[in-house]
């Protein structure tokens, strides 16, 4: 066998130094993967961890053992809120129940799972979890003891992880729907489209030509969000089979401009919906077709050059005693049968896998051709990591940041301190971050850059910033919110938010409802800047609930979680 | 040793389907003594050693069959103590395994199925509109054709894509790079026996010897798999997705798959089973490791029920084949019953394979 550390991969696409292999090629695959370069992007494959220290923190290895020093400078906060979600701890087995870890959006699968407990008495026990960081709990062994079976929107990722990969013994597609783009019919009619001729070619053309906007969901957190960057890269790039890296470099220009064209991103599709409900002049939306179809508004166009699939496997695990494979394969079986599968199409209008059950009505019969999936993590990663970094739109976002006397608590500013240290591991070039800091008033604005020539220099001010935080004085929220929209002004070139973290309710300065009569007076441009509420120590949640639905954001809550969880989600956002 | 330790573990922790075999001896064999044995089977077996009327069969000749599944290239690296059986399905795996522990050939051959390419209609129609297929079937279904691997070879060479060909431009579905979608060759013995035959054909009739042999084809060899992107690793889910109608046009599976869904009563819609006019067959093959073990393989090979039995798997009895004839009298618009037309090709040295899908994983 050969030595995982001495080869040199020709086929290496790292721009960096790698000083040794990543580390789940040294010991969980008999020799090292041709692909096992090149972990560089965005925390997606792998743990995010180490890749926001290759991001951030010098662009460094943790398997280097000063890499793993700076990593470990930069994440002592332990795991994040990406990957501890679901505990092992508290998921202890009980006979006939199945413990299975799931993609998130196979929460409206439930009444179709209680039909099947009624039928076969199996009962399952779902634990949501976003596909990418479901690939990462299996790649660390955390399924181990915990979970009976997982269940994925599609197992593309998770082959491309040896080490998640060995974990599944077996996979049955349960249902599919295809990426698709849902397109206000208005927009339809005006572009001269005829849903079943469009091409990638011809959404890549309408973009470029300022006819049509749209939203998705951001790649690096949400499996429709990547099979959506699979999808374009390989409709506008010439590739007629599985992307190369050669394919994405090629199509760079392309891809650039068709993200221009990119109004809204979100960490997940529920709220990418209500985004574009409440913005209401974007013309599309890019998710899967149940998802569009659901909405009822959209004229639904699955891209007559190809498709990528999710087909849902139910996958059994290494881990799990016969018995409990024995009920995995019942389940497939179940969900297989025709009463089951019409159930599933008409209820969630995804599509049925076996000959006899027609899908539900509405959905267009005629086949697609499937965009093969990148075979290689090379190709992965190298497409995720030009798409945050370089082809997606910036992001500008003001942190308003509580540094009143009562974060002095608790270790509350400690807390703080850290989490933000650690999220500079996770900033894309380009990216444009404000730390605007306030007590009784804001207490400084300070605005840092990430360029991409000299990414360090802007995450060093950041984290100097940062460590020069002082918790000090009253709560002056809506003041200092104010002082965040009059800084970002209207941006239509970056996705530009405001996040605000506070650990009290407002004491000082402007009032709630002159922030509402201030917010209402705002341009109409300024009024789509969304505000991202932290809860925090002792937040009062209904203030700060106003705040997100006023400004259409989304609060998020570290009570529950981490800091730094609620920080990394948000993330999503931007 | 860590990848000794990690197939091992994998052995045990994949088990299979015993669960059924051992129920089964419990109710039917209170009075006659049985022998037990043991053995490693690769998982396109493990439903039908776990067929009630399989373990009855068995149990009628005092056998009872307690079975481990394992990838057939993993057995290789297994510790075997203790088995009296390994039961691979393809004869070079079971070569190197014989050699291995000295098993007196020759070894026991019970069925075998050749790799089949199953194609939705549209797909098969341009084909042999373009000359890459002939279509057959009887009762003018068409339901089955035979695929002209050096005509396919030359145009994956070329990197021909479906729109290229003459009358894709009727089928949406039909773009992009012409290829047939299978397992990882590096895991999967279905993806390493495609690698077999299409190297065979790619140099001009030889099975491929040593380094030199598999340096002439890689080039080839690699485009076949990097055309793919991500495969699945085994036959069982990317047949699964064939079905299911996701995925390539093209896929290679074990005629047995088919056979077994067509027995079965189930089908697919417009289906056409394509033969490749030069394709390697799946030898299941017996290593006896004990004298229990090859009179169990033999028996599998004699026995009137146990053929009748595999051939309800969609297997091919070794000898006759009237019984598989008979019993896919049905299906004759998807089954090439006598595979008229098919030419098999010796796999290379299970070494020389390895090699060959390890250069086209590249």
């Amino acid at each position: 066998m050969r030595d995982p550390r001495t080869p040199a991969p020709r086929w290496s696409v790292a721009k960096r130094p790698h000083p040794s292999p990543p580390r789940w090629s040294a010991g969980t695959h008999p020799s090292p993967p041709p692909w096992s370069v090149g972990r560089r992007s965005a925390g997606r494959w792998g743990s995010p961890r180490a890749s926001e220290a290759e991001r951030g923190g010098g662009r460094a290895r943790t398997t280097h053992p000063a890499a793993a020093a700076i990593a470990l400078v930069l994440a002592t906060a332990g795991c994040t809120s990406a990957v501890e979600g679901p505990s092992p701890s508290n998921n202890k087995p009980e006979p006939g129940t199945l413990r299975i870890l799931a993609s998130s959006e196979l929460v409206d699968m439930t009444p179709v799972l209680d039909q099947v407990h009624k039928d076969t008495g199996i009962k399952v026990k779902p634990t949501y979890i976003g596909t990418l960081d479901a690939v990462d709990v299996l790649a660390k062994g955390g399924a181990k003891g915990a979970y009976d079976a997982v269940w994925l929107s599609s197992n593309d990722y998770l082959r491309l992880d040896p080490a998640a990969a060995k974990q599944v013994v077996s996979q049955t597609p349960v249902m599919s729907s295809p990426l698709a783009i849902g397109v206000k019919p208005a927009t339809v009619r005006k572009l001269g489209w005829k849903p079943e001729d469009v091409t990638w070619a011809d959404i890549g053309k309408a973009v470029r030509g300022g006819g049509l906007t749209y939203g998705m969901t951001d790649p690096s957190r949400s499996n429709s969000g990547f099979s959506t960057l699979v999808s374009v890269a390989s409709g506008l790039s010439d590739a007629q089979s599985a992307l190369t890296d050669a394919d994405v470099k090629e199509a760079t220009p392309r891809l650039t401009e068709f993200f221009k064209g990119q109004k809204l991103t979100s960490g997940s599709s529920g709220w990418l919906a209500q985004a574009y409900d409440r913005r209401g002049d974007v013309d599309a939306l890019l998710n899967y077709e149940s998802v569009l179809e659901s909405r009822k508004d959209l004229t639904v166009i699955r891209p007559r050059d190809g498709v990528v699939t999710a087909d849902y496997p139910l996958s059994s695990l290494t881990n799990t005693g016969r018995e409990v494979r024995e009920d995995v394969r019942r389940l497939a079986e179940a969900l297989r049968t025709p009463a089951i599968q019409r159930l599933i199409t008409e209820r969630t209008l995804r599509r049925p896998v076996v000959p006899s059950v027609p899908p539900a009505a509405g959905l267009d019969t005629t086949r697609r051709r499937e965009l093969p999936f990148p075979g290689s993590r090379s190709v992965a990663d190298g497409l995720l990591d030009s798409y945050e970094n370089k082809l997606r739109r910036p992001s500008r976002t003001v942190y308003v940041l509580d540094t009143s006397g009562s974060m002095g608590e608790d270790g509350r500013l400690g807390r703080l301190k850290k989490a933000l240290t650690d999220l500079t591991g996770d900033f894309r070039e380009r990216e444009e971050v404000t730390l605007m800091p306030f007590g009784s008033a804001v207490k400084s604005v300070r605005t840092h850059v990430v360029r991409p020539e000299d990414p360090r220099s802007g995450l060093d001010g950041i984290r100097r910033d940062t460590r020069a935080l002082t918790a000090e004085g009253d709560t002056a929220i809506y003041t200092s919110l104010q002082k965040a929209y009059e800084e970002l002004g209207a941006d239509g070139d970056t996705f530009t938010s405001v996040v605000l973290m506070t650990d009290g309710e407002n004491t000082e300065g402007a009032s709630p409802a002159e922030f509402d009569g201030f917010y209402g007076r705002l341009s109409a441009a300024e009024r789509r800047i969304p505000v991202f509420p932290i809860l925090f120590g002792d937040s009062d949640r209904g203030e700060l609930e106003h705040i997100a639905e006023l400004t259409g954001g989304r609060l998020f809550d570290a009570r529950k979680g981490s800091l730094d969880g609620a920080f990394k989600e948000i993330r999503g956002y931007q | 040793m860590r990848r000794i330790i990690a197939i091992v573990l994998a052995v045990f922790l994949i088990g299979g389907v015993a669960a059924a075999v051992v129920a089964g001896r419990e109710d039917q064999d209170s009075s006659t003594a049985t022998k037990t044995v043991q053995g490693v089977i690769g998982s396109e077996k493990a439903e039908f050693f776990a067929d009630p009327d399989v373990v009855e069969a068995l149990a009628a000749e005092g056998y009872t069959v307690e079975t481990e599944t394992s990838g057939s290239w993993a057995m290789e690296g297994l510790d075997l103590k203790g088995y009296d059986f390994a039961f691979p399905s393809s004869q070079a795996p079971a070569g190197e395994l014989a050699s291995k522990y000295h098993v007196r050939q020759p070894l026991p051959r019970p069925f075998y199925s050749p790799l089949v390419v199953v194609a939705h209609r549209s797909a098969a129609e341009v084909l042999a509109a373009n000359g890459l297929a002939t279509l057959e079937g009887k009762g003018g279904g068409k339901g089955n054709g035979t695929l002209g691997m050096k005509a396919y070879l030359k145009a994956a060479e070329a990197d021909r894509t479906w729109q290229q060909l003459k009358g894709s431009e009727k089928h949406g579905e039909l773009s992009g790079t012409l290829f047939i979608s299978t397992t990882d060759p590096t895991s999967s013995n279905s993806g390493a026996l495609y690698l077999a035959a299409a190297s065979y054909v790619a140099d001009g009739g030889r099975v491929a010897d040593g380094a030199a042999a598999v340096d002439r084809t890689a080039p080839l060899m690699r485009k076949l798999i990097s055309v793919q992107g991500s495969q699945q690793t085994s036959t069982d889910a990317a047949f699964r997705d064939f079905v299911s109608g996701v995925g390539n046009p093209l896929v290679l599976v074990y005629e047995s798959q088919v056979a077994a869904l067509l027995a079965g009563g189930r089908g697919v819609d417009d289906l056409v089973v394509l033969y490749p006019d030069t394709t390697a067959n799946s030898d299941h093959t017996v290593v006896p490791l004990t004298a229990e073990g090859r009179a169990l393989g033999e028996l599998l090979g004699t026995d009137k029920e146990l053929r009748r039995l595999a051939v309800r798997h969609g297997f091919r009895p070794q000898g006759a084949a009237a019984e598989f004839t008979a019993a896919t009298d049905a299906h004759t618009t998807y089954l090439n019953q006598t595979l008229t037309g098919v030419r098999q090709v010796p796999v290379p040295a299970s070494e020389v394979l390895h090699e060959m899908a390890r250069r086209a994983r590249d």
